[in-house]
């Protein structure tokens, strides 16, 4: 019961920030919030230009999206993936979870993706500062 | 007599000596947390997650070793990491629109980075 509760309120807070990314602009509009790392040190830590990226996905720019923060592109199709079957597991009260997150080399790959990500993306020169928010 | 266990039998609760941890364990994993920390690393702008994935690694090496305190530790500390950075990216969002609330319209059309 509680768990139906948490998925019921998790759609309405998903669809509800999904309205807002799609009606306003970050980069226009200054009500959302600024990442404090970028701020205060001026460079780009690995969710820098996520916000940017969800108003261009929700508009259907992927490219765009993919040039604010290619790191959260690539990861919405498996997070998608992991989500759509928590909740089907939770309909059909079967266990249909990834298992890949309790796998020992998961983690670590994912970890060294988001280091060079955060590192790559700072290195102001033309390969790389394609990756910069 | 009736007492009395068999030599190679491993007592109660304990992994028998040279069996893998895999298969049937007796305890399930406990939560990494694994999912929620790349959440909070990609959207909520906040490098905790980065904590928190270290410390879901933990859980994971520390289950396949068989540690099953060790992990059950581990994913407690993961789990604090990630409602850290959760709660911090929460109280950034809320902050900055109270922001904008109480200066009202004078910086609505800024360039934001």
């Amino acid at each position: 019961m509680i768990m139906k509760l948490k998925y019921i309120l998790g759609f309405i807070i998903i669809i509800g920030l999904s309205i807002i990314y799609y009606k306003f602009n970050p980069e226009v509009y200054n009500f959302f919030p600024e990442c404090p790392f970028h701020k205060y040190l001026h460079l780009d830590c690995p969710g820098c230009g996520s916000q940017r990226a969800v108003h261009a996905l929700l508009h259907g720019h992927v490219l765009s999206a993919a040039n604010y923060n290619l790191l959260m592109v690539l990861s919405i199709p498996l997070l998608l993936v992991h989500f759509s079957l928590k909740v089907y597991s939770q309909i059909t009260k079967k266990d249909f979870a990834l298992k890949i997150w309790y796998h020992p080399s998961t983690p670590k790959i994912i970890f060294a993706i988001v280091i060079l990500f955060w590192i790559t993306r700072n290195i102001p020169f033309v390969p790389f500062n394609y990756l910069a928010s | 007599m009736e007492d009395q266990k068999p030599q190679d039998q491993a007592p109660f609760g304990q992994q028998p000596f040279g069996q893998s941890p895999f298969g049937n364990n007796p305890t399930p994993i406990p939560k990494n947390w694994l999912v929620e920390s790349i959440l909070v690393t990609i959207f909520c702008c906040i490098p905790f997650g980065i904590v928190g994935i270290v410390y879901a690694s933990s859980v994971n090496n520390k289950y396949a070793m068989g540690d099953y305190a060790g992990a059950q530790a581990a994913s407690a500390a993961a789990g604090k990491w990630t409602k850290i950075g959760f709660f911090l990216g929460i109280v950034s969002i809320v902050l900055s629109f109270l922001f904008f609330v109480v200066l009202g319209f004078g910086g609505f059309m800024s360039s934001y980075r």
